[in-house]
């Protein structure tokens, strides 16, 4: 009956220990766990934070090598003496804008301007809202260093959602650094008079030729009366017949 | 019986949303979102480890917990606790990170690591009632 009651005791005993050491175990296993999610995390994250001042975009490796040795001038994508134009009106935050620069544009840079058949002038707007013209802007201010299509291609590629603030000064210092620009030099350019005239100039070119949203594109001979390009799809099928019918006529 | 009903619930919950997250990931679209930071939030640096996004994590701890309400084994209580209390500290410092480096704001995001503490605390209760 003693022993009984001493086992009975030392189980009951015995239990409650072994519980208490288990939910230390698990205590230590769980910190440690969170500790080493935390370490990991911010291992990865320091190396873009170190250009990225926290903020995170796509490291512009795609857009660099799209655009490595393709002339830029101002506005213009591509060789002067290209036989063929085609004139780009859109707005930063334009959602389709930014869908036509990631699947057709890389399409047409590569078979058409990469090539010297093709330049592509844009025609800025900023007609969706605040953080269209603060883009825009900085864009401008980029064709001024002859970098215009590599901001705008960076800035396409981690587009936010309209009018939702997306468009900061850390995401634009980014954007331009990883363009190869001097951020502070550019940003303090955002208001200078050939950066507002041609802004002014694309909303009135747009005004007149009545544009019904963006994208929105005119194409024809270089130097010569361009026309509307209407297409059932931004895909780059449509495009590249619409340009090859140029280039041969 | 109601303790693990509510962390099975809630783990349940939070496996909604990290599904959900993980869709838009690989689906590359933005999450619907009031205050638009989702997807700022998750196209940052902080929204993968590695190759793998934090929203699969998370789906996989929530699964892990729930199923740890299942058995009543000592085991599964404080496995289930472990993985809660390890949830619960990334989640602070994910919140921390939207709120300190990022500047936006995932609800999604906020409403898992919400989810994720909530958990660690019943899932911590219900590893000290099993010692007690």
């Amino acid at each position: 009956m003693l022993a009984g009651m001493r086992r009975g005791s030392r189980s009951s005993y015995t239990e409650p220990v072994t519980s208490f050491r288990l939910l230390v175990a698990a205590t230590v296993a769980g910190l440690a766990a969170g500790i080493g999610l935390i370490g990991a995390s911010a291992a990865t994250s320091h190396v873009a934070a170190r250009t990225g001042g926290g903020i995170a975009i796509a490291d512009g490796t795609q857009v660099r090598s799209l655009l490595a040795g393709v002339p830029q001038h101002g506005t213009v994508l591509g060789r002067a003496d290209a036989p063929a134009t085609l004139v780009e009106f859109a707005d930063p935050q334009c959602p389709f804008c930014g869908m036509w620069a990631r699947t057709t544009l890389p399409v047409l840079v590569r078979k058409y301007v990469r090539t010297g058949k093709l330049r592509i002038d844009f025609r800025g707007l900023a007609f969706l809202g605040p953080d269209s013209l603060t883009a825009l802007r900085a864009v401008q201010a980029a064709g001024l260093h002859d970098r215009l299509w590599t901001a705008l291609e960076l800035l396409y590629d981690n587009q936010g959602v309209e009018n939702t603030g997306w468009v900061t000064e850390p995401l634009l210092r980014l954007v331009l650094d990883t363009a190869g620009l001097e951020p502070a030099a550019v940003l303090r350019q955002v208001d200078e008079p050939l950066v507002s005239s041609r802004i002014a100039s694309a909303a009135r070119e747009a005004q007149q030729l009545g544009v019904p949203g963006t994208p929105f594109f005119r194409l024809g001979p270089t130097g010569r009366t361009l026309t509307t390009l209407t297409v059932t799809s931004l895909d780059p099928p449509e495009f590249e017949a619409a340009i090859a019918k140029v280039l041969g006529a | 019986v109601r303790l693990r009903l509510s962390i099975g619930m809630l783990a349940l919950a939070g496996a909604g949303i990290a599904t959900y997250l993980t869709v838009t990931h690989y689906r590359h679209i933005a999450p619907i979102c009031a205050g638009g930071g989702c997807e700022l939030v998750q196209r940052s640096q902080w929204a993968t480890l590695g190759p793998i996004p934090i929203s699969v994590l998370g789906l996989a701890a929530f699964v892990a917990i729930a199923l740890s309400v299942l058995p009543r084994a000592r085991t599964a209580v404080f496995g289930g606790y472990a993985v809660a209390l390890a949830g619960a500290l990334f989640a602070a410092y994910l919140i921390a990170v939207q709120a300190g480096q990022l500047h936006a704001i995932c609800v999604w995001c906020v409403a898992s690591d919400s989810v994720t503490l909530a958990l660690a605390v019943l899932a911590g209760w219900r590893a000290l009632r099993t010692t007690a």
